[in-house]
């Protein structure tokens, strides 16, 4: 206990130093000044501070008294951390953070916050990527799925396909492994300066059994800008084949 | 190339609600795990045994809301695919969108609203994240082969565009 509070006097002795001061203008400080010069309670104070080995010597007497008040201090301060000693406490801690540790305080602050910083940077341009994506696809009149709406809805309209699928087609793209359609396959390319796109999705309609495959591919128009049909055709990919062509401006 | 053996859509629903509660039940299992281990008292035994109730009371929990939400969420997904006909991303944002209002519904409008919106927003992150997915596997690929600038390899003959060739075999 003893050692242990020792320590800590010595870590904050500083205000150890300055409590010391007040001490020994307290009643109980000039009590224990007073009583030191008899051997029995110098004994007593060495006894109870081990380290203490010379309490024999008269001229000691006055600085051993002091050291044993200083180590009482420290003690009592040490064993009662509440009220205002632990004031005292919390605002060294804080003048010394700002203070004495500031140079490596700072540094270690500023690189912790820094790394916060480039996370939340991290995250919020991820976030915006994925939102950028997500709205080019479904808002840009020249993604995929814009594409794949326009030539569904003219395979919709088209007669020959209403009498080989029958009535409401419907239009799914790849199957994934979880059961979902919505992505079409595509691939894009450039020839002569132009881009092109080819997309390849699949129309299924009220007579069960019949699946079509649909290729598209549009052409990047250079003056209005945007893409526009180069052709579309249906494959009846169930028995009786046939391929039904929607567009052809080639 | 792959055979689509059935409609996915009615069968869907189950899988979704099966594959969220699994996933809702172990990441809530893990979560609580660490959280019991740290809250219970000192000691390896208590800890292990806190954590274990902290698993067996809480993770079935956050696994049945998980289901809750994925159920809901892929039967109106299913519902406006049969509706629109079509399968789009539109979808499933919407889906997403309208299966927090509904889950959200018993705490007044405003609350549905907000509810709503981080569905939508969330489902449109998974979303975006997917067809980047995608688009960074097919890059890879279609650098590979050159295909072949000719149109189709089947239906149209090149340049006269007679409409309704169709050929029939038998």
């Amino acid at each position: 206990m003893l050692p242990a509070s020792l320590a800590r006097a010595g870590q904050r002795g500083e205000w150890v130093r300055a409590a010391l001061g007040r001490r020994l203008l307290a009643p109980h400080g000039w009590a224990l000044l007073q009583t030191g010069p008899g051997p029995g309670p110098c004994c007593r104070l060495g006894l109870r501070w081990r380290h203490q080995i010379h309490c024999k010597e008269p001229a000691l007497l006055l600085q051993a008294a002091r050291r044993s008040i200083r180590t009482q201090a420290g003690g009592l301060r040490a064993e009662k951390p509440s009220g205002d000693t632990s004031k005292h406490v919390s605002m060294q801690r804080a003048e010394k953070g700002e203070a004495v540790l500031s140079a490596a305080q700072r540094v270690k602050d500023a690189g912790r916050d820094f790394t916060y910083f480039i996370v939340v940077l991290v995250g919020i341009g991820v976030t915006g990527g994925l939102f950028y994506v997500i709205f080019k696809e479904l808002f840009s009149s020249s993604s995929p799925s814009k594409i794949y709406g326009d030539a569904l809805e003219k395979c919709r309209s088209h007669p020959e396909i209403i009498g080989v699928f029958g009535e409401s087609i419907k239009g799914y793209g790849e199957a994934t492994r979880r059961g979902r359609r919505q992505l079409v396959s595509h691939i894009e390319y450039v020839k002569d300066g132009l881009k092109h796109m080819r997309l390849k999705f699949y129309i299924e309609g009220s007579e069960s059994g019949k699946r079509g495959t649909v290729h598209v591919e549009v052409k990047e128009n250079p003056e209005r800008g945007g893409f526009e049909v180069r052709y579309i055709f249906v494959d009846v990919d169930t028995y009786p084949r046939r391929t039904i062509i929607i567009e052809d401006n080639r | 190339m792959e055979e689509y053996a059935r409609e996915p859509c009615p069968w869907r629903i189950v899988d979704d609600c099966g594959g969220a509660f699994t996933m809702g039940a172990i990441g809530g299992g893990i979560f609580q795990a660490i959280k019991g281990f740290r809250n219970s008292p000192v000691g390896v035994n208590h800890r292990l045994r806190g954590s274990l109730t902290a698993i067996k009371t809480r993770a079935p929990q956050l696994g049945g809301s998980f289901a809750v939400w994925g159920g809901l969420f892929s039967m109106i997904d299913c519902s406006m695919v049969r509706m629109r006909g079509k399968e789009d991303p539109w979808n499933s944002i919407t889906s997403g969108a309208l299966t927090g209002a509904i889950l959200a519904a018993r705490n007044g409008p405003v609350a549905m609203v907000g509810s709503a919106a981080m569905g939508g927003i969330l489902l449109a992150l998974i979303e975006g994240a997917g067809i980047l997915l995608t688009r960074f596997a097919s890059t890879q690929f279609a650098n590979g082969p050159q295909f072949s600038d000719d149109p189709s390899q089947l239906p149209p003959a090149p340049s006269p565009s007679p409409f309704g060739d169709y050929r029939q075999y038998q």
